[in-house]
């Protein structure tokens, strides 16, 4: 059947209105599982075109070279094709088509156009994206990269001057958008180096030492030092305003302005209330301050890149009994040239009259220097600072300190054989036997091959290397150094860089017992295999199913599966927008750093809990239990959870948590960091849970200008979004799932009333109107929720859709290329097997793992 | 010690796609060299790329006052005293362009990021290059390459994927120098390594590329004919960076130029606004000495907000209403404007030897791919200079609101004497900007 149709054959053989019928049923057909062939548009918008476009875009007259009437019925004919049609989807969507001049298009016949090629676009892009089943080589990414050093040589490479490969869409796993380029190979080989030099550079590990930091020691003396200076400046103001006879200078000040502004000494009390706490005499409580240095820190002696190892930090430390929650954390930072790193967060109960000591560990890394600083939690902007001065104008002192410290020490580094590991492993001694050149081609070829990923390094290859080293030998450097080239160039060759693979003799021929244990590694660790698997691998006993199924769990198990949890979980559910925007700390003052970045952790969390205990994959869109540690259960008002790590706890009654739609990163990626989307969010349902993704937002869309300045709620503004035609045709289906999650605010915390306000002095929010929430809504099907508990119940049924969506998600990531069609069979399988399993998440692993596609290349 | 393989034959072998495009000559170009010194000043480019756009409702001039008679917006004053040295030009935009939080990725190269199917990434080379193969030839940089770092923070500084605003031949980002120490010490330090050890390091550069090649050469023989395709990306950066090490022997006994009036090495923690400042100041002095005739420069966002005194991120502001984040969007625009107009001011000011300035031969494009907010119509764009003989001094609304971008690009090429058909997507060059 000849697929080459257009408006002009259409117009000429009535044969061919059957072809086409036959097509529209194809593609209707579209989500039901069947393997569509080809995105068509429906011929009965062949009038609305005649109609509308001929006039100017026939083939005779082809204005502006656009000749809609020799345009391809076939959208994903060809990529040039497409383009067309994606030209005329964006003309029409803009509203730059019809022109002014022209009749508009009937919103009824330009709603139904709109809505057929807006997703006949979404097939096309994926028709014409499907690789046929091709995995294309694969360069090891940004993590895998550092990870693969790690493993070979104990220390972590500085990668920040490598390209991030997530920024170019779709999985940092897929080798055809892998990109290479010149600098980065000369990055490479810097990277290597600088790595090969911290791992064998000679160093002893030093005793372990303790070194205890006394805050009063700095801060009795500076607060001291700035509330007499206060107090000078404002005595001299009064001294100066309480007579006449002399000028302002002979005070110090520029004129009586200023004197008057400088004799208010505002944080003067801020000082006093400090210096007149007795526990400041042998400790520091943790104040915020405006100009005396921001928060109070306990800065632990500056480690160099040398002194890599564990540590453990152990703080003394009190809560005030009127503490806020917030304030009842250490927040654990590391600064450095590259800026500040956050840690983690510990919680402290004890009273003043009873202290306890808290512990937090450490890890130092080699080639990185970094100065631990203890303070209390804080915001992305300078919002503590500002509830500081709203504060003082409240109480007259500021915000009430939660904290007090008594000291902090840093005991550490802990006996570390590692690294006499990673240097007897590579260089071991020269034996007296053999010569120079017997000595470095053994060494050589035996790290060659383990960079190689046990590949055998080519002859050649390592007398060239031998070579680097003797030359450098020669100009007299010691061994250590001379092999600091040849091993650098290794870690820069495409046997290391590539995921190589030996090309089938035929078709879809079995990876080999080391490639695939390659393949399973960088799957589920992102780090080669260890020795274990690749010991199965050489021996092919990895081949055997049952073997292969035993290993993925052990690396499921294995605590390295972070790697893929979080690889693939923050890539799955496009969690970059939860760093996207900047959200106002006045405005939410408990959605500081701390909140926000375990708030995604939170969803690193549950999927693990759910994968390591068998559960069914649709506990994510409905849980009885929470994963969560104090610190966020101190943000959801949950009673009850002690303690920093992560763990199962049932979502108290009442509450509306249990799965991610019940999560705060879900509803803060929602949002633009000031109000709800429910557009945003309502595209995501769509693309996330119910597989059921809109095309994407045209681009080029100008705002609704006629609504600025004025006050709307969010259902009004989305709303706002459906009176256009051009719109409606998707935003009907976005937005009112988006409303029923309007309960949540822009942080993901529960709110009843949808409050609109803005930001005044100080970052003080003003109040500009408060709007009922109207929670009421429909998924696309047609299924009408009354709230947002409605709305969860309505999604959790659609676990199908979901499961899904999870599979070609998992297709992508672990084979490495975008999910095509010709994956339908797979995730076909890999469905059906998962329920037999009460669709566990490893089950799905298993079943993408066992199959033929994963085992072949 | 011999090597039987030589890294021409690998190249040669390989695959079709080396076919070493820009193949420079080996000799050493002194007589072009003297020759030039002669002739008239040479011609420059820099493209200035901010990332999010620009507060597009108060950035553009009136569309109803074209011509040389229009009001420059407020948001531009400071460039008030330039206004007939420059022009605006509505309605310029890439076709292809889609993705909302790219602001530099494509704005060089106009490509289609979805050309190729299976990959969800591609792009071409962009103007600058072009430009660079031709202008570059004779300078000891072929083009500089300016990136402020920081790109990763919070929503980023709206520049999209890359490593600077310039793409190779393949379509693979180059690498930018960060910040202006790194670029002051590139410029103008020299090394202070004996010459005959610069020598030898650069015959170890090479042999390392030999041995990588040899790596090379047998991972090719057991792949397939697909995977190859993948790994010819790895041959071609080699074999630029073989060009670039015969470049830097041609200039290894050359010194490099210092400026008539002395730099010193930039202090290392300037940010945002003065950051921008002293990399112009940067430019103006590489321009002086001939250390390269094609520049770009892809600004911070971040940094400049936040030396203004601003606490969100860039990616919020863009995101504005009316409010604190408008109000940061526009002292934003204005500061751009400020420090433009003073880098004119510099290069008005910096006399080449037959008393003409370096801002007669030089063409700056200053804007990006983005208009504001997530638009990609109508991309902001300003240009300066003399160096394309271009009549400035316009405000200029293209009738078409999609004409190509690529026609200015065009332009700009064929304006300093660079002898191409086409760039990118463009339809011909902008008539108005010339004679």
């Amino acid at each position: 059947m000849s697929l080459n149709l257009s408006w002009q054959s259409g117009r000429s053989r009535r044969g061919t209105a059957a072809v086409l019928l036959a097509l529209i049923f194809i593609v209707s057909d579209a989500h039901s599982g069947e393997s569509p062939q080809r995105a068509t548009m429906p011929v009965q918008h062949r009038e609305l075109f005649e109609r509308h476009c001929f006039d100017c875009h026939d083939s005779a007259t082809a204005e502006a070279m656009v000749d809609l009437e020799g345009l391809s019925l076939d959208v994903s004919r060809d990529i040039e094709t497409a383009e067309k049609w994606a030209k005329v989807l964006n003309a029409i969507n803009s509203g730059e088509m019809p022109p002014p001049d022209a009749q508009p298009l009937p919103d009824e016949h330009k709603k139904a156009f709109l809505k057929d090629l807006s997703e006949q676009m979404v097939l096309a892009r994926r028709i014409l994206s499907d690789t046929g089943g091709v995995i294309t080589l694969r360069r090891l990414n940004r993590r895998e990269y550092a990870n693969t050093i790690e493993a070979l040589l104990g220390v972590r490479p500085d990668v920040s001057n490598l390209p991030n490969d997530q920024a170019s869409s779709g999985f940092d796993t897929q080798g055809a958008s892998l990109f290479m380029s010149s600098d980065q190979i000369e990055q490479y080989l810097a990277a290597a180096r600088n790595a090969l030099e911290l791992a064998f550079s000679p160093r002893a590990t030093p005793d372990a030492t303790t070194i205890r930091v006394e805050p009063e020691e700095e801060y009795q003396e500076r607060y001291a030092t700035a509330a007499a200076e206060m107090r000078d400046v404002r005595d001299r103001a009064t001294a100066f305003l309480n007579q006449d006879a002399k000028p302002a200078s002979e005070f110090g000040f520029l004129d009586e302005y200023q004197a008057k502004k400088q004799s208010k000494v505002e944080w003067l009390p801020r000082m006093d209330d400090y210096l007149n706490r007795p526990e400041t005499k042998h400790g520091a409580t943790l104040i915020m301050t405006i100009k005396q240095g921001g928060y109070t820190r306990i800065k632990l002696p500056v480690l160099r890149e040398l002194q890599d190892g564990r540590y453990t930090i152990r703080v003394r430390a009190a809560a005030y009994p009127d503490a806020r929650e917030r304030l009842r954390y250490l927040e654990f930072t590391t600064t450095s040239e590259a800026g500040v790193q956050r840690l983690g967060w510990r919680k402290v109960n004890a009273p003043l009259s009873d202290p306890e000591v808290v512990e937090f560990p450490y890890v130092h890394r080699a080639g990185e220097k970094k100065q631990l600083v203890i303070h209390q939690r804080s915001h992305q902007d300078r919002a503590d600072k500002n509830q500081n001065t709203i504060d003082m104008k409240a109480n007259g002192i500021g915000t009430p300190p939660g904290l007090w410290v008594d000291w902090a020490e840093l005991i550490g580094p802990e006996p570390d054989d590692r690294r006499d590991t990673v240097l007897r492993r590579w260089l071991p001694e020269k034996p007296e036997s053999s010569s120079e050149k017997q000595y470095a081609t053994s060494v050589l070829t035996r790290f060659a091959r383990a960079a190689f990923r046990d590949k055998e390094p080519d002859a050649e290859y390592v007398d060239r290397l031998v070579g680097h080293y003797l030359e450098q030998r020669e100009s007299s450097q010691q061994p250590f150094d001379a092999f600091l080239d040849p091993m650098s160039i290794v870690l820069s060759s495409p046997s290391f860089l590539y995921m190589l693979e030996d090309a089938p003799e035929t078709k879809a021929e079995p990876l080999s017992g080391r490639e695939l244990a390659v393949r399973l590694s960088y799957f589920l660790w992102s780090a080669p295999p260890d020795d274990k698997l690749m010991q199965l691998g050489i021996t092919g006993a990895l081949l055997n199913d049952t073997v292969l199924r035993e290993q993925t769990e052990r690396l499921l198990r294995d605590r390295r599966s972070d790697e893929f949890v979080r690889g693939f979980v923050h890539q799955w559910l496009h969690m970059d927008r939860l760093g996207m925007f900047q959200f106002d700390g006045v405005q939410f003052p408990t959605f500081d750093n701390a909140a926000r970045e375990l708030a995604g952790e939170e969803i690193f969390q549950t999927f693990r809990v759910v994968l390591d205990e068998g559960m069914p994959l649709d506990t994510l869109l409905k849980a009885d239990f929470i994963v969560i540690n104090d610190l966020l259960a101190g943000y959801y008002g949950v009673a009850g959870v002690e303690g920093h790590y992560f763990r199962k706890v049932a979502v108290p009654a009442g509450s509306p948590r249990g799965g991610l739609l019940g999560t705060a990163a879900v509803h803060a990626m929602g949002s633009d960091g000031q109000r709800s989307s429910p557009v945003e969010r309502g595209a995501w349902v769509l693309r996330k849970l119910l597989h059921d993704p809109p095309p994407p937002a045209p681009p080029n869309v100008p705002m609704l200008s006629r609504l600025d300045g004025d006050v709307y709620s969010a259902r009004e503004l989305a709303q706002a979004h459906q009176e256009q035609p051009q719109c409606a045709n998707c935003h009907q289906k976005i937005d009112p799932i988006g409303f029923g999650l309007e309960n949540f605010d822009a942080v993901g915390l529960w709110r009843d009333r949808e409050v609109l306000d803005k930001r005044g002095k100080f970052g003080a929010r003003v109040r500009l109107a408060d709007f009922e929430i109207d929670p009421s809504g429909q998924l696309p099907n047609g299924t009408v929720f009354q709230d947002y508990s409605e709305l969860r119940e309505a999604v959790a049924l659609h676990s199908e859709d979901f499961a899904r969506g999870f599979t070609e998600a998992l297709i992508g990531y672990g084979l490495g290329r975008p999910y095509g069609f010709t994956d339908q069979e797979l995730s076909d399988a890999m469905l059906a097997e998962a329920a037999r399993h009460d669709t566990s998440v490893d089950a799905f692993v298993h079943a993408l793992v066992q199959s033929e596609v994963f085992c072949a290349k | 010690m011999k090597y039987p393989v030589s890294r021409r034959n690998i190249l040669r072998s390989s695959s079709a796609l080396i076919t070493l495009p820009f193949m420079e000559s080996m000799g050493v170009s002194q007589a072009a060299r003297a020759a030039e010194a002669s002739d008239s000043p040479p011609k420059r480019m820099v493209f200035l790329g901010i990332g999010y756009g620009v507060t597009a409702d108060r950035w553009y001039p009136d569309r109803s006052t074209t011509g040389f008679d229009y009001q420059l917006p407020d948001l531009l004053k400071p460039l008030a005293r330039h206004q007939s040295d420059i022009t605006i030009i509505q309605n310029l935009m890439h076709q292809y362009s889609a993705d909302g939080h790219s602001g530099s990725t494509f704005w060089l190269t106009g490509a289609n990021r979805y050309a190729v199917p299976g990959q969800s990434f591609h792009n071409t080379i962009s103007v600058d290059q072009v430009a660079a193969e031709q202008l570059g030839k004779d300078t000891r940089f072929t083009s500089i390459q300016l990136a402020s770092d920081g790109h990763s923070s919070s929503g980023g500084d709206g520049h999209g994927p890359g490593s600077s605003l310039a793409w190779n031949r393949f379509g693979k980002p180059l690498a930018g120098l960060t910040n202006p120490v790194a670029t002051f010490h590139r410029m103008f330090s020299d090394d202070t390594m004996p010459l005959a050890e610069r020598k030898q390091r650069l015959q170890q550069q090479r042999s390392v590329l030999d041995t990588v090649l040899t790596d090379a050469r047998s991972a090719s023989q057991r792949l397939s004919q697909s995977d190859n395709r993948k790994l010819d990306e790895y041959l071609q950066s080699i074999r630029e960076i073989e060009v670039r090490l015969s470049k830097e022997e041609k200039w290894l006994s050359v010194e490099k130029k210092q400026p008539s009036k002395p730099l010193h090495e930039p202090n290392g923690s300037l940010a945002g606004y003065e950051e921008i400042r002293i990399m112009y100041d940067l430019m103006v002095a590489a321009m002086q000495v001939d250390a390269s005739r094609v520049f770009t420069y892809r600004m911070p966002a971040n940094a400049l907000i936040q030396s203004l005194g601003a606490t969100m991120s860039a990616h919020t502001m863009s995101h504005f209403s009316e409010g604190e984040r408008r109000t940061v969007s526009q002292s934003r625009d204005t500061a751009h404007a400020r420090l433009l107009a003073e880098f004119i001011d510099k290069l008005k000011a910096s006399k080449e030897s037959d008393g003409s300035s370096l801002f007669d031969h030089c063409t700056i494009a200053f804007g990006s791919n983005l208009s504001s907010v997530h638009s990609l119509t109508n991309c902001p764009t300003l240009i300066a200079g003399g160096g394309s003989d271009f009549k400035q001094g316009q405000h200029l609304v293209m009738p078409h609101p999609k004409t190509p971008l690529c026609n200015l690009w065009l332009s700009m090429l064929r304006g300093s004497g660079i002898a191409v058909d086409s760039f990118g997507d463009s339809s011909g060059v902008i008539d108005d900007l010339f004679g």
